[in-house]
C-alpha cells in the first residue's frame, strides 16, 4: 500500500517517539506496526529523513548498534516532539473528518 | 550555514549517505537470509526493495540543497563559453564597462581620501580655526591683542596656540642661505593638536617669552640635514633645534613645513597688525555654536580697549571646523568630478545594457529552445544575469587598473584638491569597484530578463516579445542622450569660461619678463636705511645686465599673488558708518619704474617720484578699477584716505591712476592701491625686466648681478611672466580638459548606442524595407524614416538631457568665469552638436536601408 501524500513525516517521527533508531530500523518499525501493510520505499525515507533533520525535527548521530555495528540513529529534538504532537492531531481530525464522510448513510 | 557546508563538505556527505545506505542494503538481506533466502538472492531483493542507488543520491543531494550551487557553477561555465564565442560583444563590453567602473573607482579613491579620511590628529572633530570675521564676511587672522584677549577670556577650548606662516632665509651650517617657507608656532598649538616630539621637545610656553633663547622643532626629514641639538640659522638668528617631530609629520593646523620655531609676541602697541592663525580645541561637550558665542562675547569686551587704532565694531574672533578649513573648497571640486563620472558610469551601463539586449534577441532562437526543453523562466534569467555578473566581474578587474591608473594621473594632472596627493588604491577602493560591479552586472543582466517576462508563450516564444525589447532599446538609447547631455553642457560651459579667461588682458604685455624675488634677511637688513642702500646698489646693476631693456621693483608679482598684502583703508570724504566695516584693497609697493617696465599706462595725476620718501605724507597710486568702484565720477586723483585703522595719522593723498593689472588671478578684479617703497620698505621685493634675447639668460645673468652685492640673499629662481600667466590658467584648463574628455567619452558611447539600435533595426526589417522599394517607395523615404526614428530618440533624450542640465550645471557655477551655469548660447551649441552626432549616427545605417534591393524581399527566408 502506497503511502499518503505527507504522512511519511507524521509516521517516521511517531516512530522515533519511542527511541532513537537507525534508517532501516525506522523502516522496518513502520512494517512491524502496520502488519506489514504500509512499505516505505527507501528512495523517499532517506530524503525524508535529511528533510526532517534539515527542519530540525530529528537529530542525527553515529553510534554503534546493539549488534556492534557503526551506523547513523535519528532520534526526535524537543522542536520534532512539538511537531508530532501537532501533525498527529491535524491527521486524527482529518481522518475522523474523511470517514464521517465515508460513513455517511 | 548547513548549505554551504553540504556544499564545501561534498565528498564526506556523500561517503557517509553510501556508508549509511550500504549498512541498509545489508541488514535488510540479513533478514532476508535469516528467513531463509541465499545470501545472492537475498542482496538482490534487498537492492531492488532499496530502489535506484543513484536516483536516491540524487533525490538526498537536492534535499540537502545542494544542488542550486552545483546549478550555479553549472552557470557560470556555461556563461563564460557563451561569452567567448561572441567575443566582439564581450570585449567591447568589458571595456565600456571597464572605462566606467574605472573613472568612477579613480573619483571614489580621491573622495575617500580626502572627504572621508579624518585629519592626522586625535578627535580631529574637536579641532578648531581661530579667525576674524566681520559683518561683511570678511575674514583674516588675529592681531596679538585678539590673540591675548582670546587666550585670556575663552571658556570653550582645552588648548589654545597661534601659528603664522613666514619665508625666511635658512641656513644650515656654512650652506648658502635657502628662502624656505616655514610657521612661527606657539607651545599651545602642539597641546590642541596633541602633537609629541619623537626625540627631545615640543615648544614650551616658557619658549614663548620675548627674549628667550631662540629655539625650533623640526620634522623628521630636515632632522637628517640638522638633528636635535643643532643649531640653524633663520633669517639670520642662530636656533637650537630642541626636537624632532614623528616621522611623517609636516603639518601642523593650517601650515605645512619642516621647521617650527617659537613664535615670540612682542606686546601690543595697537590692535593690528593681523597676522595670527588660532588653533584651538574644543573642550569635551563645549558645540561648535556655544564656542562662536563664547568668542563673541570676548571681541565685545576687548572693543572698546582699542578703539582708537581700530574701527571695525563688528569684528569678531569665530571658531571654524579646522578640517572644513584644510579641505577648502576640495568637497565641491570632488563632487562636480563625483557627478561627472557618474554620468559617464551610467551612459556605459546604459550602453552595455542595451548591446546586451541586442544580444539576448539575436539569441532568441537557443533561447526558446531551452525553454521547450524544460528550463524555466527563472532559469533563463539566472544564466543571463550570470553571464552579466561575470562581465561586469572582467570589467571591475579592469576598471580596477584603471582606477589605479587614473588615479595617479588625477594627483598629476587634476585640479589641485589638498590632500589629494596622498590618495593610495587601498582595500575601500576594492571594495568599491566590487559592489560597483555587482550592481552594474545586475543592471546589464536585468534588461533582457526585463524584455524576456514579456514572452507569454514560453513554448514558442521567450524572447519572442519584440516589442518590449524594441522598446527597452530605445528607452537605453533615450537615456544615454540624455545622461550626455548634461556632460557635454559642462565641458562646453567650462570650455566657454576658459576661452573668455585667456582673452582677459592681465594688463600688461608679458612677453619677455622675468622676475626674481629678493628676501633681505631682517638680521642684516633690520632697518630701511639699509634696504634702501640695497636697491640703491641693486637697480643700476640689474639695469646694465646684457639683455635686460627696463627694470622695476614690486612687492607682489602679476597675473596672480598668494602672498599678498591686503589692507583696510578709510576715505576721508566718505567715513564707513561707525559700525560698519571698512573697504579692503590689496596693497602693493612697487616702483614709478615697475609700470614703464609693464607698459601700463599712466591714466590720471602723476607717478612716484624720489621726493616721495619716508620724510614726506604719503602718497598713494590707485590702479583704474579701484578708481572705477570708488570715485566713478572720476575725482580719485587728490583724495585723501588713511589705512590700516589708524585713525590719527595724516592721511595719505591719492597721486595717479594706472592702467589696471591683474593681481588677484585673470577671473578677479582688478583693484589696487600702490605704495612707493621708501614709504615702508618691504624685506621681500620682485625685480621685474623686460628683456630683448632669451629671458632666461637674462634672468640668470641678473641673479648672477645681484649675488655680487650679497650673496648671502636668498633669490628665487627666475620666472617668466609668460609661464605665470599661462600657469594661472593651469586649473581652469585642466577641468575643462578632464569634463571635455567625459563628455566626448559619453558622447561617442552615446552615438555608438543609437547606430547600433538603427543598424539592428535595418538588418531585422530589411524584407520590409525590400516590400515597400519593390511597391515603388523612394529611397530618400526609406532613408528618412530610419533617420527619423534615431532623431526622435535623440530629440527626447536631448529635452530630459537639458531638464537634468539646468539643474546640474548649477554645480559648475563657482568654476565659471563671465559665463552664467545656465548660459543658453552654450546650451543651444552642445544640444546641436548632440543633434548632430545623433543625425550622423542615425544617417549611416539609415542609408544602408534605402540600399536594400527590392529583390531582397523575395530572397530572405
Amino acid at each position: 500500500m502506497d503511502l499518503l501524500q505527507g504522512t511519511l513525516d507524521l509516521l517516521v517521527l511517531k516512530t522515533l517517539v519511542l527511541g532513537p533508531l537507525h534508517g532501516w530500523g525506522i523502516s522496518k518499525r513502520l512494517r512491524q506496526l502496520s502488519d506489514d501493510a504500509l512499505a516505505v520505499g527507501q528512495g523517499s525515507l532517506y530524503p525524508a529523513l535529511y528533510r526532517l533533520e534539515e527542519r530540525g525535527w530529528i537529530a542525527a548521530e553515529w553510534r554503534h548498534s546493539p549488534e556492534g555495528r557503526r551506523a547513523k540513529f535519528y532520534s526526535l529534538t524537543p522542536a520534532g516532539r512539538k511537531q508530532f504532537a501537532a501533525e498527529r492531531t491535524q491527521w486524527r481530525l482529518f481522518a475522523s473528518a474523511v470517514e464521517q464522510v465515508l460513513g455517511a448513510s | 550555514m548547513s548549505r554551504w557546508r553540504a556544499f564545501f563538505q561534498k565528498k564526506r556527505l556523500d561517503r557517509e549517505v553510501d556508508e549509511e545506505m550500504r549498512l541498509h542494503i545489508e541488514m535488510e538481506s540479513e533478514e532476508l537470509r535469516s528467513r531463509g533466502l541465499s545470501p545472492e538472492t537475498a542482496k538482490r531483493e534487498a537492492l531492488v526493495a532499496f530502489g535506484g542507488v543513484e536516483r536516491y543520491k540524487e533525490a538526498h543531494r537536492d534535499a540537502r540543497g545542494v544542488r542550486w550551487l552545483e546549478e550555479s557553477l553549472r552557470d557560470v561555465r556555461y556563461a563564460a563559453r557563451a561569452l567567448i564565442k561572441s567575443p566582439a560583444f564581450t570585449i567591447s563590453s568589458v571595456l565600456v564597462l571597464a572605462l566606467g567602473i574605472g573613472a568612477s573607482t579613480t573619483v571614489f579613491g580621491a573622495i575617500n581620501a580626502v572627504l572621508l579620511s579624518r585629519l592626522p590628529y586625535p578627535h580631529d572633530e574637536q579641532l578648531v580655526e581661530v579667525d576674524m570675521w566681520n559683518a561683511m564676511a570678511n575674514s583674516w587672522h588675529m592681531s596679538v591683542v585678539d590673540y591675548r584677549a582670546l587666550e585670556a577670556g575663552q571658556h570653550s577650548f582645552s588648548a589654545v596656540g597661534a601659528e603664522t606662516p613666514n619665508d625666511v632665509a635658512v641656513q644650515v651650517g656654512g650652506a648658502d642661505a635657502v628662502r624656505q617657507p616655514l610657521g612661527y608656532v606657539t607651545a599651545g598649538v602642539f597641546r590642541a593638536l596633541d602633537v609629541q616630539a619623537a626625540k627631545g621637545r615640543v615648544i614650551e610656553p616658557s619658549d614663548e617669552r620675548v627674549g628667550a633663547p631662540p629655539v625650533a622643532v623640526v620634522s623628521a626629514r630636515f632632522a637628517a640635514q640638522a638633528g636635535l641639538g643643532a643649531s640653524i640659522t633663520l633669517d639670520g638668528i642662530p636656533h637650537t633645534i630642541v626636537g624632532v617631530l614623528p616621522p611623517g609629520v609636516t603639518r601642523l593646523g593650517r601650515l605645512s613645513g619642516d621647521i617650527w620655531p617659537a613664535l615670540q609676541l612682542k606686546p601690543p602697541t595697537r590692535r593690528g597688525p593681523f597676522f595670527l592663525i588660532g588653533i584651538a580645541r574644543l573642550a569635551n561637550g563645549v558645540t561648535l555654536d556655544a564656542a562662536t558665542r563664547d568668542l563673541a562675547g570676548v571681541s565685545q569686551r576687548l572693543f572698546p580697549l582699542w578703539a582708537a587704532s581700530f574701527q571695525d565694531r563688528s569684528a569678531r574672533v569665530a571658531p571654524l571646523p579646522l578640517r572644513e578649513r584644510v579641505l577648502g573648497d576640495a568637497s565641491k571640486t570632488l563632487g562636480v568630478f563625483g557627478g561627472a563620472v557618474a554620468l559617464v558610469l551610467l551612459v556605459a551601463v546604459a550602453n552595455v545594457a542595451s548591446l546586451a539586449l541586442v544580444r539576448a534577441t539575436n539569441r532568441e532562437r537557443e533561447l526558446t529552445v531551452r525553454a521547450m526543453l524544460g528550463g524555466t523562466r527563472a532559469r533563463i534569467a539566472r544564466l543571463l544575469v550570470t553571464e552579466s555578473l561575470l562581465m561586469a566581474g572582467a570589467g571591475a578587474i579592469a576598471g580596477l587598473v584603471v582606477g589605479v591608473l587614473g588615479l595617479r594621473v588625477l594627483i598629476a594632472i587634476g585640479p589641485y584638491v589638498p590632500r589629494l596627493a596622498q590618495a593610495k588604491p587601498d582595500g575601500a577602493m576594492l571594495g568599491f569597484a566590487v559592489v560597483i560591479a555587482i550592481v552594474v552586472g545586475l543592471i546589464v543582466g536585468a534588461a533582457p530578463v526585463f524584455v524576456l517576462s514579456g514572452g507569454h508563450d514560453a513554448g514558442t516564444r521567450v524572447v519572442g516579445a519584440a516589442r518590449g525589447a524594441h522598446a527597452a532599446r530605445a528607452g537605453f538609447v533615450i537615456a544615454q542622450f540624455a545622461l550626455t547631455l548634461p556632460l557635454l553642457a559642462g565641458a562646453g560651459l567650462l570650455l566657454n569660461s576658459f576661452v573668455r579667461l585667456l582673452r582677459v588682458q592681465p594688463g600688461f604685455d608679458p612677453r619677455g619678463l622675468v622676475t626674481v624675488r629678493v628676501s633681505l634677511p631682517v638680521a642684516r637688513y633690520g632697518n630701511d636705511t639699509v634696504v634702501a642702500a640695497y636697491w640703491t646698489r641693486a637697480m643700476p646693476l640689474v639695469r646694465d645686465v646684457p639683455g635686460v631693456v627696463d627694470a622695476g621693483l614690486t612687492s607682489v608679482v602679476p597675473p596672480r599673488e598668494t602672498d599678498l598684502n591686503m589692507n583696510n583703508f578709510e576715505l576721508i570724504d566718505r567715513p564707513a558708518v561707525p559700525t560698519g566695516a571698512q573697504p579692503v584693497s590689496p596693497w602693493i609697493a612697487a616702483t614709478s619704474e615697475y609700470f614703464r617696465t609693464l607698459h601700463v599706462p599712466l591714466l590720471e595725476g602723476r607717478l612716484f617720484t624720489p621726493a616721495d620718501n619716508a620724510s614726506v605724507p604719503d602718497v598713494i597710486i590707485v590702479s583704474h578699477a579701484w578708481a572705477n568702484r570708488y570715485y566713478p565720477d572720476g575725482r580719485a586723483v587728490g583724495q585723501k584716505l588713511r589705512d590700516g585703522g589708524c585713525t590719527t595719522c595724516t592721511p595719505a593723498t591719492i597721486i595717479g591712476v594706472v592702467g589696471d593689472i591683474k593681481i588677484l588671478g585673470l577671473d578677479e578684479p582688478a583693484d589696487a592701491m600702490y605704495v612707493p617703497p621708501p614709504q615702508d620698505w618691504p624685506r621681500q621685493m620682485n625685480v621685474v625686466a623686460r628683456t630683448a634675447g632669451p629671458p632666461a639668460e637674462a634672468a640668470r645673468r641678473i641673479v648672477a648681478a645681484l649675488r655680487t652685492i650679497d650673496a648671502g640673499v636668498p633669490l628665487d629662481q627666475a620666472t617668466a611672466l609668460e609661464d605665470r600667466v599661462y600657469e594661472s590658467v593651469m586649473q581652469p584648463r585642466h577641468w575643462a580638459i578632464l569634463l571635455g574628455g567625459f563628455a566626448g567619452a559619453a558622447l561617442i558611447l552615446a552615438a555608438v548606442g543609437v547606430f547600433g539600435l538603427l543598424s539592428y533595426n535595418v538588418s531585422t526589417r530589411r524584407r520590409e524595407i525590400g516590400v515597400r522599394m519593390a511597391l515603388g517607395a523612394r529611397a530618400s523615404a526609406v532613408t528618412n524614416m530610419f533617420v527619423w526614428r534615431g532623431m526622435g530618440h535623440a530629440l527626447i533624450g536631448a529635452g530630459i538631457g537639458l531638464a537634468l542640465t539646468v539643474w546640474s550645471t548649477r554645480a559648475l557655477a563657482s568654476a565659471l568665469f563671465d559665463v552664467r551655469a545656465t548660459d543658453p548660447l552654450t546650451l543651444a551649441a552642445v544640444t546641436l552638436v548632440l543633434l548632430v552626432v545623433a543625425l550622423t549616427a542615425s544617417w549611416l545605417p539609415a542609408r544602408r536601408a534605402a540600399a536594400v534591393a527590392p529583390v531582397t524581399a523575395l530572397r530572405l527566408d
